[in-house]
């Protein structure tokens, strides 16, 4: 049996908005292993055909020879997990991957009690805090199932490009059944995991250590802030609930106050027009933050995970940002670990809050052209779908990209030419 | 029915329908400025529109008519000897009706405003044009509320409990009312400490929003008196005089007392959206390296720091008062006596608090330049502090949290801001007197006339920002008359530029191209011969500032980044909940 890989590739394939990568880890006597990351998109690129996902699935099978050794999910968001999806009948990429008998499945800590109700959580309270948070995660997809559904029943009651951004997200939060219990079934062995806990990638990775930084669980993320009176409604693991509840009211309803009506809004005295013109638009940008922080919070459910060979370093952040980050980045061992990162999987598509400048100013290898192994940098990205440029929140954020540009050796599959599947990266190790 | 000349008296809920005094809800009457009211209420600076954006419909708002005793009317003025049950069914009664709620929000944030107004000497204006803020009681489903530049209003949201499937309204918490308010205000006071600067800029808004809310709830008798019961109630009100005992009204006692009751209940019903600012404030213990760990450089956290610091001073001048009152047998004290001297001290640090706005630097504030504001404001028209020690106990308070006067443009004896020194060098002869406490052309042409002697910098656009005038009177009697200017500086330079331009080193990793907008500035305190009496600048080269404000911003993102006059606050608070 090969103990330790020579070269690695990574397929960053062109999913349009969403991330889909393949790790191929190449050991001597020509054995390999595959691993899956993420498989999902929320828009495809254009002129694509509608299965677009399906081709994906049979190069990944045709990559890996009919095996992956492993799939990770960070975290259940449509443009991480749809490809996982297996669809109601007929050929599906979700089909094609679970075929491909991955030996392990590792998804975040927050994923485990989702699936099964019967508690295979930890001991004691963590368990339970696991299972709220669970329980919670489902309740903010109903949220965002329900703002999806204000937008399909109201249309006249926002603007265009407001409805337009709110839906992305939205629908970017809504539960894929589908592809959740697809994830549950394929392999192995299922890895529910978190912040320092098992990877359960070594046994399939000869060689490689695979660091989880994240996400800290509950007690992990309330040690840090141990200086805090205790206030459990603080950690934002459990601020889940309190935004589940107030996004799944969000929305339109009857009067709070039914015998005291004196106006509906067609026949509103002028004195009162201005006013609920301006309440009406203020109420859209709400739905909008609330929609934001579940999307928010769903990212810093992401895993991060940090593959280490003997002389090289790949870091998969997800869509984790700095609240998940949090954590690892309070530890010096984690800093020094990260200060010499080779390959960096751009966070949340190139948005502004998923690469902290903590993280970016950590990495020692970025450089300009010149820097003998300098850090590459891998994105998955389509600009277009997300934020605005008005606001400074446009993904890919501009100044983010001209910064990877500039000081890392950038691969990115929104340049890919069309028809280009993927784009390879080969690193020896 | 009460009418003076000057304010007439609504009811209110003393705090929000969860605190209690004596197991029935704490309604109280305030005393607002008097006017004559058209429905809404619609009054000289406030607008109340009760339209519901998620359900698409008006409420019938507080009506008026013309005749005087409607104007004077009090329907919801609490009745008093109504049994347990009439009582229930009145309080019910009473918190469906959104004209009450209407009423409230009026009437709080009237008492609000005349809180500043009285403290400064002046009308004050709102953080827009216009004279009267819009305040939407039920603006839509949401658990959130929000003062909106844009809108000019104080926006309100309601959202179903997931306890007791009740509809909670925010608009019906005092504290909340009374915070939004304050945003208001400030925003009108202080235009520039909503720009993006250091931690401690960010947090105030918050923090002293927070202070002015908690010190305006403890200036009224329920709430002290729902402070002492803690878990024990106290005797009630029996026409004669009720006593306490000496050993529940220590300050640990009350802070304990606090805890267990009113801290507990005190905005509980909102069910965590809202942080519970007065608990935190009463549990964050005393601690010089606070400000200095990691979980306390984000705005919120800051800020509560801010406001335990604050708290802490109310409390111990509560505790001072207390024991400076005569006991009775047995070793106990006048229960309405302490209960009056918790509300004079709240009232008292409260007015502390907003007059030390007029002595603050106008960017780039920090906590330590508050409490030298505060101190100088309070040493002005209280010369003689030796009663209480208000000034040593706040003193002592802040620094319990690692704050202290800045040191250098203070007078380390008392920690209020030096006396300007550089009088010599001011030209007073080419402006007039009179401009000069309204103009700001004449001002200006005054600041640019002696742009050298108050240390400007001539290549950054300079504006004055206000000319205030402010009259108080001193608990002597005498009146002090001060006018209040500030001007700002504005520079807009690059990344490159930064130290040619400010002194300091471009932070690591920011490129040369990096827009930077960096700000100077200072308040110009002239006395009533119309001279300099103290210049708070923050010059536009002081490095180890600019360093400090720019790595922050660089680091958290937040340089140059657009602002959004709706959903600033809103945001805002919400982060709050996250």
């Amino acid at each position: 049996m090969p103990t330790k890989p020579t070269s690695a590739s990574i397929f960053a394939y062109q999913v349009g908005f969403g991330d889909c990568f393949l790790l191929r880890f190449n050991y001597p006597a020509n054995v390999q292993k595959h691993v899956l990351i993420d498989f999902g998109t929320t828009g495809l690129p254009e002129k694509v055909a509608k299965d677009h996902l399906l081709l994906v699935a049979q190069d990944i099978a045709q990559q890996c020879n009919g095996k992956l050794d492993a799939v990770v999910a960070t975290h259940r968001h449509a443009d991480h997990i749809s490809g996982f999806a297996t669809g109601s009948g007929g050929p599906s990429s979700g089909a094609i991957i679970k075929a491909l008998n991955p030996d392990v499945v590792v998804q975040p800590w927050t994923e485990k009690l989702s699936l099964a109700e019967d508690a295979l959580g930890p001991k004691g309270s963590q368990g339970f805090a696991h299972r709220a948070a669970a329980r919670n995660l489902n309740q903010m997809q109903q949220a965002a199932a329900q703002v999806v559904d204000a937008l399909d029943t109201h249309p006249r009651r926002f603007s265009q490009a407001l409805a337009a951004r709110m839906r992305f997200i939205g629908e970017d939060n809504i539960s894929n059944v589908s592809a959740v219990k697809n994830l549950a079934s394929m392999g192995r062995k299922q890895v529910y995991t978190f912040h320092e806990g098992p990877s359960g990638l070594e046994a399939v990775l000869p060689g490689i250590k695979t660091h989880v930084l994240g996400p800290p669980t509950l007690r992990q993320s309330e040690a840090i802030k141990k200086q805090r009176a205790k206030d459990p409604d603080e950690f934002w693991h459990l601020q889940f609930k309190r935004l589940a509840a107030g996004g799944a009211q969000t929305g339109f309803g009857d009067p709070v106050f039914p015998n005291h009506v004196v106006a509906k809004g067609t026949k509103l005295p002028a004195s009162a027009r201005w006013l609920a013109y301006r309440m009406q638009q203020a109420a859209q940008e709400q739905l909008m933050g609330i929609v934001t922080q579940l999307d928010k919070q769903m990212n810093n459910t992401s895993l991060i995970l940090l593959f280490e060979t003997a002389n090289k370093k790949l870091l998969f952040p997800g869509d984790a940002q700095i609240e998940n980050w949090s954590v690892a980045l309070s530890k010096d061992k984690y800093k020094k670990l990260l200060a010499d990162v080779d390959l960096y999987k751009v966070g949340h598509h190139g948005s502004l809050n998923a690469t902290p400048r903590s993280i970016w100013g950590a990495f020692a290898k970025k450089g300009t052209a010149k820097k003998a192994g300098r850090l590459t940098t891998v994105l998955s990205t389509m600009p277009g779908k997300h934020g605005s440029e008005q606001s400074k929140t446009e993904v890919p954020r501009s100044t983010l990209l001209m910064e990877l540009k500039q000081h890392s050796e950038l691969h990115s599959t929104h340049t890919l030419g069309q028809g280009v599947l993927f784009s390879r990266i080969d690193l020896a190790l | 029915m009460t009418t003076t000349a000057n304010t007439r008296k609504l009811t209110i809920l003393a705090q929000d329908p969860s605190v209690k005094v004596n197991g029935a809800i704490a309604f109280t009457r305030v005393d607002i400025p008097a006017e004559v009211l058209a429905d809404g209420p619609t009054g000289y600076r406030v607008k109340l529109v009760d339209f519901d954006a998620s359900a698409n419909v008006m409420y019938t708002p507080r009506r008026f008519g013309p005749d005087p005793k409607d104007q004077d009317a009090d329907p919801y003025a609490p009745k008093k000897g109504l049994a347990r049950d009439a009582r229930q069914r009145w309080e019910a009664r009473v918190l469906a009706d959104p004209a009450f709620h209407a009423q409230h929000c009026y009437a709080v944030v009237m008492r609000t405003l005349a809180r500043f107004e009285f403290a400064l000497g002046r009308r004050v204006s709102w953080g827009f044009e216009g004279h009267q803020i819009h305040v939407a009681p039920h603006a839509f489903l949401d658990s959130n509320a929000f003062y909106s530049e844009a809108d000019r209003a104080l926006v309100f949201g309601y959202f179903k409990s997931a306890r007791t499937g009740q509809t909670v309204h925010t608009c019906l918490s005092h504290d909340i009312v009374a915070h939004e308010t304050t945003h208001a205000i400030l925003d009108g006071l202080r235009d520039g400490f909503t720009n993006a600067s250091t931690p401690d800029q960010a947090a105030f808004h918050e923090g002293f929003a927070d202070v002015v809310a908690l010190l305006s709830v403890f200036s009224l008798k329920e709430i002290v008196a729902a402070a002492l019961q803690g878990d024990k109630p106290l005797p009630a009100p029996r026409g004669h005089i009720r006593l306490i005992a000496k050993a529940r009204v220590t300050r640990k006692a009350i802070e304990d007392s606090i805890l267990l009751g009113m801290g507990e209940q005190f905005g509980s019903e909102l069910e965590g959206a809202r942080a519970n600012a007065l608990r935190r404030s009463v549990t964050l213990k005393p601690d010089r390296g606070l400000l200095e760990q990691p979980e306390f450089q984000e705005a919120h956290d800051r800020g509560e720091v801010f406001v335990a610091a604050v708290m802490h001073s109310f409390l111990t001048m509560w505790s001072s008062r207390i024991a400076a009152l005569g006991t009775f047998p047995g070793n106990k004290y006048n229960l309405d006596m302490v209960i009056e001297e918790g509300a004079k001290a709240a009232d008292n640090l409260l007015t502390m608090a907003i007059r030390a706005l007029d002595y603050c630097p106008p960017v780039d504030l920090a906590f330590a330049d508050f409490l030298a504001a505060m101190l100088t404001a309070d040493a002005e028209t209280v010369p003689d502090d030796s009663r209480y020690h208000y000034r040593k106990v706040v003193r002592e308070s802040f620094a319990a949290y690692g704050i202290d006067p800045p040191q250098g443009p203070t007078n380390p004896r008392t920690g209020a801001w030096s006396a300007f020194a550089g009088s010599a060098d001011i030209t007073y002869g080419r402006t007039h007197f009179d401009s000069m406490l309204h103009d700001k052309e004449e001002v200006f042409r005054f600041v640019w006339e002696n742009r050298r002697a108050l240390d400007l910098d001539p290549l950054a656009y300079t504006r004055i920002e206000s000319v205030r005038p402010s009259v108080r009177q001193g608990p002597d009697g005498f009146f002090l008359r001060e006018t209040i200017c500030e001007y700002v500086q504005v520079l807009k330079i690059f990344g490159a530029e930064v130290q040619v331009a400010l002194g300091i080193e471009r932070p690591e990793g920011m490129p040369t191209t990096q827009s930077i907008t960096a700000y100077g500035g200072g308040t110009l305190v002239f006395d009533e011969y119309g001279r300099i009496k103290y210049h708070i600048a923050q010059p536009l080269r002081d490095g180890k500032r600019q360093s400090e404000r720019l790595k922050y911003l660089w680091e958290s993102g937040e340089l140059d980044q657009p602002v959004e006059a709706r959903s600033r606050f809103a945001n805002l608070h919400r982060r709050r909940l996250i």
